[in-house]
């Protein structure tokens, strides 16, 4: 029997973990709830031009995004519960645990039974990387890159560049600052994108198929780049937008995870090729 | 002396470009052990992934016939111009760290992240390059959703930057037989003796 290993993680990262498992994005308006979870039908994005919170030295500031498809909502309890009833092994008691730690779908009654902690219609969390991954396949999708996603989610309610939008902006900052309340909320109750994707912010984190890109240079030196570059005071200093707050916990979120680790405000949503 | 330098150079570059032969499965180089059916794996166990790689012997295999000896990992590229040759470097210094009849028993599994240019042919010019025995030494490519994947079970970030580089964090990982992770080792130019006593610790509990 072998003791799992990790590297140890720097403090700050422990930390962050810690504040933002906490602090997770409060939801904006919300609905009654409805009767029957809604379809998590897929949106069209248009291609566009992304520019990225972080450009690591030597990189021009924005890059192409093609079109591609996104889900208009993340995946709920209900959509995971057909996925793991079809996939045996992604039920908790057959997961494996390299695949998925020991808090996978901690909150539900049982391997076949969301229960009353998990409603039908609220987003699935406590879902490693891996399981995320695999439910994407199955649906015959894949998980969004993480330039993608953070594309996605500048759109605004009314305007494209959402950062031209002051009412999204508000929406944003209220989200962000406000303390999680102890239930998750539904998906889709959230007042929509100008696209019709709702709960990019303040729902839940979502895993992205990179998550493990963020650093921003490895080369020859003892630990990867972005933990400097991104939270040492000169770090910050290569931000496109360092008011870009929300986007800023992301990247750390992003950066603190392992592929292994279920978290109760972690879920996903899943993307595929036009 | 001249000549015998001369022939030994020969015979490596033979037995490099020759591959793999049929040979008993004991003696034979990582590249090139049959697969047992029916084999199940431990829950820790790198080796339940059904991936497939490309070695540089030209062989498609999965990660599984390296079970049961333990492999010390580091992912890689061979254009890289400034951490790789660095890494490789610390693995051959286990290796030389390593007791002789520990040595016999332990493979060395580099793994790239370019899944675009390093083809069989690539990796075997790296191997002729970094001079890396086929005895002991398993160099692979493999689709980039399955790069990822592993990357991630190891811990490993990586990106590929606007030069065509891959930047990425330097991490060696120790597999024991079941190929479950047993030991880590992060940074470039790190002494080899801690992973060193800990593959041998490994061979003693075989």
């Amino acid at each position: 029997m072998v003791s799992r290993h990790h590297p140890p993680m720097h403090a700050w990262t422990a930390g962050l973990l810690f504040l933002l498992v906490l602090l997770r994005p409060a939801y904006g308006e919300e609905g009654a709830a409805k009767e029957s979870p809604p379809k998590a039908s897929m949106v069209e994005v248009p291609a566009g031009t992304h520019r990225p919170l972080f450009v690591p030295p030597g990189e021009t500031n924005s890059v192409q995004v093609p079109v591609f498809r996104l889900d208009r909502h993340p995946v709920t309890n209900g959509d995971y519960l057909e996925f793991v009833s079809q996939n045996p092994k992604w039920r908790r008691s057959q997961v494996k645990r390299i695949f998925a730690d020991e808090n996978y779908l901690r909150h539900w009654a049982g391997d076949l039974e969301p229960g009353e902690a998990a409603m039908s219609n609220q987003p699935v969390t406590w879902v490693s990387w891996f399981a995320a991954k695999a439910y994407a396949q199955w649906q015959g999708k894949r998980l969004p890159t993480v330039t993608e996603w953070e594309y996605a989610a500048t759109h605004g309610f009314s305007t494209l560049d959402g950062s031209k939008d002051p009412e999204f902006q508000a929406a944003i900052r209220r989200w962000y600052s406000t303390p999680s309340p102890t239930s998750l909320p539904l998906v889709a109750q959230g007042r929509a994108n100008i696209l019709g994707i709702h709960d990019f912010h303040g729902l839940v984190w979502e895993w992205t198929a990179d998550f493990n890109s963020s650093l921003v240079t490895g080369d020859a030196r003892g630990n990867s780049g972005i933990e400097r570059q991104l939270f040492c005071g000169a770090g910050s200093a290569g931000n496109r937008n360092p008011s870009d707050y929300p986007a800023f916990l992301r990247y750390g979120f992003r950066s603190s995870l392992k592929a292994s680790y279920c978290i109760h405000n972690l879920g996903f949503r899943c993307a595929a090729d036009l | 002396m001249k000549a015998i330098l001369t022939a030994s150079l020969c015979l490596c570059l033979c037995l490099a470009f020759a591959g793999c032969r049929t040979r008993p499965v004991a003696a034979s180089p990582p590249c090139c052990r049959e697969l047992k059916a029916g084999q199940s794996y431990t829950d820790s166990s790198l080796y339940q992934l059904d991936s497939l790689w490309s070695s540089d012997a030209g062989k498609q295999i999965s990660l599984r016939v390296l079970r049961g000896r333990p492999q010390v990992v580091a992912m890689f590229f061979t254009r890289c111009e400034y951490a790789c040759p660095l890494i490789v470097n610390d693995l051959k210094k286990i290796e030389a760290a390593l007791p002789e009849k520990v040595r016999q028993q332990t493979d060395f599994l580099l793994v790239s992240f370019d899944s675009t240019n390093d083809h069989a042919e690539a990796l075997r010019a790296y191997r002729l390059r970094q001079k890396l025995p086929m005895q002991r030494w398993t160099l692979v490519s493999g689709k980039a959703d399955d790069v990822r994947e592993l990357a991630a079970l190891l811990g490993v970030n990586y990106r590929l930057d606007a030069r065509g580089q891959f930047a990425h964090s330097n991490l060696i990982t120790l597999l024991n037989v079941e190929g479950e992770i047993t030991a880590q080792q992060q940074g470039l130019n790190q002494s080899p003796e801690e992973m060193a006593r800990k593959i041998v610790l490994l061979a003693g509990q075989r």
